[in-house]
């Protein structure tokens, strides 16, 4: 047995069942058959209406007023376990309850109070998030009708909710699905993932109060365990630098397009490439100066709702929006529209108009 | 992809599995595993081809968005003499435990 790892040596029953079945006519006419399956990829048709998820009764959603409800799945992978907090309702003194239903708000507030935006969709879609998801489990997501978030393992990652901007960054995976509905592949999945850790950033940013140079621009900073060797997940600054681990290894993500990995993995490396358009929009806020929701913020915020802004983007693309639409906001001479061209200059995207 | 149905493995085939996406999307969660079916015996590619059989239902093209999980499932075989490829993709919500384990642990000793 050549295996790249120690075998258990466990046997289910039903293969068992299955192995003494072996040689049979019938298997062995599965087995001639040649129906290939090569993954292909279906495009994108376009914004999607998001799943119906069940929220106030008519009448009763305010814009301006998060509507959120923070459930239980207590270890199991259910959807969505037991309501545990509600919109309004005070602190539950469960830790992961309540730094979820406080991020959630503050994300809210971010898109409310500096975009004007409504939630999710525009229209106070409800939101929903899941704590204690699974055992031991090291993720967050969203699911196209909630957020979810497990506990981590303890050895690498601790409980998901504790890094705002994570939480930030899953409901902005909503928000881009009910907008330009960036294809998960390649590099408009990088983009995906990219616009997700800006406005991740930017709900702490804006939280704290932090100017852009006060900023750390770390994805995921309260996520690792003391034991890793690391800072975070990602750096939107220095995107490669973030942790340098025995076991994790070293951060793989690109800071430039000379270093843009090709991989089948990972989606055609969205968690990698999204390094790219990450140091691009940092070099563009730290250039432009003071908050960085309010004017870089604005103008990635703008292109994302851009109609131009096609499902299957690249970086090039994307980039020649963001030029555009701080052109028309700020000015075609704009010191704005200055520093994003050579943001993008910088990270290796050359900007066509 | 029901009603898909594996193509034929000779024990020249290779599979590979692996866990991709998610928001920690490292590549040391993949924990990629090789099974080279040519180190393996009757029973053992019988198990493999098993779980294999089993995922074609709950198989998915477009898998892993917005930080979800997939395992992805790629086999390196020969088809009348030429080099073919063929990849799965499973959600991890869907994924049959067999393959989680399959990924976990390998095949059955010899």
């Amino acid at each position: 047995m050549t295996a790249s790892r120690t075998p258990c040596g466990f046997i289910p029953p039903y293969l068992l069942d299955h192995i003494a079945d072996r040689g049979t006519d019938a298997q062995r006419a599965r087995a001639r058959g040649t129906l290939q399956h090569v993954r292909s990829l279906l495009h994108n048709p376009g914004p999607p209406g998001l799943k119906a998820a069940p929220g106030p009764a008519p009448g009763l959603a305010t814009p301006g007023q998060p509507q959120r409800r923070i459930h239980d799945a207590g270890g199991r992978m259910e959807l969505p376990g037991a309501l545990r907090r509600s919109e309004g309702q005070g602190p539950s003194g469960d830790a992961a309850v309540d730094e979820a239903y406080e991020a959630l708000g503050a994300t809210y507030a971010l898109f409310w109070e500096v975009y004007g935006r409504d939630s999710i969709d525009g229209r106070s879609f409800p939101l929903i998030g899941t704590v204690h998801y699974g055992q031991e489990y090291e993720n967050a997501f969203w699911n196209g009708e909630q957020m979810v978030f497990g506990d981590g393992d303890g050895e690498i990652f601790q409980r998901f909710t504790r890094s705002l901007d994570v939480v930030a960054h899953e409901l902005t995976h909503g928000v881009i699905e009910s907008e330009a509905a960036l294809v998960y592949v390649n590099q408009s999945g990088a983009l995906n993932e990219s616009l997700s850790d800006v406005f991740g950033v930017l709900t702490k940013q804006y939280r704290l109060g932090q100017r852009a140079d006060e900023a750390d621009w770390l994805v995921g900073a309260e996520l690792l365990t003391e034991r890793v060797q690391g800072r975070a997940l990602r750096s939107m600054a220095e995107p490669g630098t973030a942790y340098d681990d025995p076991l994790l290894g070293k951060d793989p993500q690109p800071a430039h397009m000379r270093d843009f990995i090709v991989t089948r993995d990972d989606n055609g490396g969205v968690h990698l490439n999204s390094g790219i358009p990450n140091r691009a929009f940092y070099l563009a806020a730290m250039a432009i100066g003071g908050p960085a929701w309010e004017r870089a913020g604005r103008i990635w915020y703008d292109t994302l709702l851009d109609r131009r802004l096609a499902n299957d983007a690249d970086f090039a693309a994307f980039a020649a929006l963001t030029v555009r639409q701080a052109q028309g906001r700020f000015g075609a001479g704009s010191a704005e529209a200055r520093a994003v061209t050579q943001a993008w200059a910088e990270v290796g995207v050359e900007v066509t108009s | 992809m029901s009603g898909k149905t594996l193509p034929a493995l000779g024990p020249d085939t290779v599979v590979r599995l692996s866990r991709q996406g998610g928001f920690a999307a490292l590549p040391h969660l993949a924990a990629p595993r090789e099974i080279d079916f040519s180190a393996c015996d009757e029973r053992q590619r019988g198990q493999v081809c098993s779980v294999l059989e089993r995922c074609l239902p709950v198989a998915e093209r477009a898998v892993g968005g917005a930080d979800q999980r997939f395992f992805q499932v790629e086999l390196r075989y020969h088809d009348a003499g030429r080099a073919s490829e063929w990849i799965l993709t499973v959600p991890e919500q869907a994924a049959p435990g067999e393959l989680v384990e399959l990924w976990q642990c390998g095949p059955g000793e010899r």
